[in-house]
């Protein structure tokens, strides 16, 4: 009740369907700055280490969002996060909705515990339509997730699957986001 | 329960947020490294001219169509302070209310000297300036055929993901901000004035450009509730 007056912060908008002009102008062909952002997580992927995440996202009708940007974060391979990598910016197909990530699995974070968590990547997720941005994560292994020290405290094992992507090869990752319906993936809030 | 001064994904006049709204709740969670931290970017991404939407991506000599305008002011965090490095991205209409964007169906003409984008990291102040053209409100679809606001698109990069943030500027005045869904999904309606571009007349130049200030305020490590305090934790 004596906290100090803060400043609210100022809220969020939705991005709209031409958030590609600002956020990865080369697409709309408008060639003016230096860098895309994002353009790959981390320089130098070796075929060696290379995954490949695709996927699609799924409005209420079941329909595929192509207007989508993803905004993805993760660590490296020793479980260390960085300011210059990690950070990749990816937008759906304007026809068919897909993604694609090409990264590196990340590495394990050490909680405040010292404790390892799951490995993970969030995923960062605006479009027209969405007021706020959605926050999600891809967990790598079911086992994994089951010993996380922020989610076997939380009741939601019958959705747990929905943060588990596809394979067959640990290698090429299908993971699909829903919005809503029986499959509806889980969404963070911090 | 989120805030009141941050918009409701769902909000039934604002027709595509319906279906691309989760319907159940989100999970609360304690940030963890991943979310204190995030990309850093360098002064040397930036070109001189980026932050004026005049001049980069005008043929030498000419200039947009529209009333030139400066769109300035401060970043700063919950407790006041400056945030220095933060990359702020904006993206806009021409001053007909046509984007540069093959998926605007618009038949509004492109101006050919205009591209619609910028890019400024703040200085040590926390200072941000853009140079621009007003740009037009423009008809969507949306319970029928509706009227945007003139507004101007912002992307921010606080130093962690956390304070990451999208939102739209608005001009004093509009008499289009009143009936916007999109503004309207903020619950708190002296928020929604946080997101309105004030006329500044200090900030002219030449006596024939205009000056609006906005200033950006990115959330702190915790949630900050002012209304309600989460519910189910």
């Amino acid at each position: 009740m004596n906290e100090p007056k803060k400043l609210i912060d100022t809220p969020s908008q939705t991005a709209g369907p031409f958030l590609h002009i600002g956020c990865t102008p080369r697409i709309t062909g408008i060639n003016i700055f230096k860098s895309e952002l994002g353009l790959t997580p981390f320089q130098d992927i070796s075929d060696n280490e290379a995954i490949n995440i695709k996927g699609k996202i799924y409005d209420g009708n079941n329909e595929p969002i192509i207007d989508a940007m993803i905004e993805t974060w993760q660590c490296d391979a020793d479980g260390n996060y960085s300011s210059n990598q990690g950070f990749a910016r990816i937008v759906t197909d304007f026809k068919t909705g897909e993604y694609h990530l090409k990264t590196i699995r990340p590495g394990n974070e050490i909680n405040t515990d010292g404790s390892l968590s799951a490995s993970y990547i969030t995923f960062w997720i605006v479009a027209r339509g969405m007021n706020r941005p959605l926050i999600t994560r891809m967990y790598f292994l079911e086992n994994d997730l089951k010993n996380d020290l922020i989610l076997k405290s939380i009741k939601i094992e019958d959705r747990l699957n929905t943060l588990i992507p596809y394979t067959e090869d640990n290698k090429n990752f299908i993971f699909n986001i829903y919005l809503q319906g029986k499959k509806e993936t889980i969404f963070f809030e911090f | 329960m989120i805030k009141k001064h941050q918009p409701l994904r769902k909000f039934r006049d604002y027709k595509s947020s319906i279906s691309r709204s989760p319907n159940k709740e989100p999970l609360w969670i304690n940030s963890s490294s991943s979310e204190m931290s995030g990309p850093l970017f360098s002064k040397k991404i930036i070109n001189k001219n980026d932050n004026d939407l005049t001049l980069n991506f005008s043929k030498i000599g000419e200039k947009p169509l529209g009333q030139e305008i400066f769109v300035h002011g401060f970043v700063k965090d919950e407790n006041g302070n400056n945030l220095k490095n933060v990359l702020i991205e904006i993206w806009q209409a021409n001053a007909g209310g046509k984007y540069r964007h093959q998926n605007d169906p618009s038949n509004i003409k492109l101006d050919e000297n205009f591209g619609g984008c910028g890019r400024f990291i703040t200085s040590s102040d926390g200072y941000y300036i853009f140079k621009t053209i007003e740009p037009g409100a423009y008809p969507y679809p949306n319970r029928g055929t509706e009227w945007r606001p003139r507004h101007i698109h912002f992307s921010l990069f606080g130093s962690m993901f956390l304070q990451r943030l999208i939102t739209q500027m608005y001009f004093e005045g509009d008499p289009l901000i009143k009936s916007c869904p999109m503004v309207n999904s903020i619950p708190d309606i002296n928020a929604r004035k946080l997101l309105i571009g004030r006329l500044d007349l200090s900030k002219t130049e030449n006596e024939k450009i205009l000056g609006y200030r906005f200033d950006i305020t990115l959330r702190g490590k915790e949630q900050t509730f002012f209304e309600n305090k989460r519910e189910g934790l």
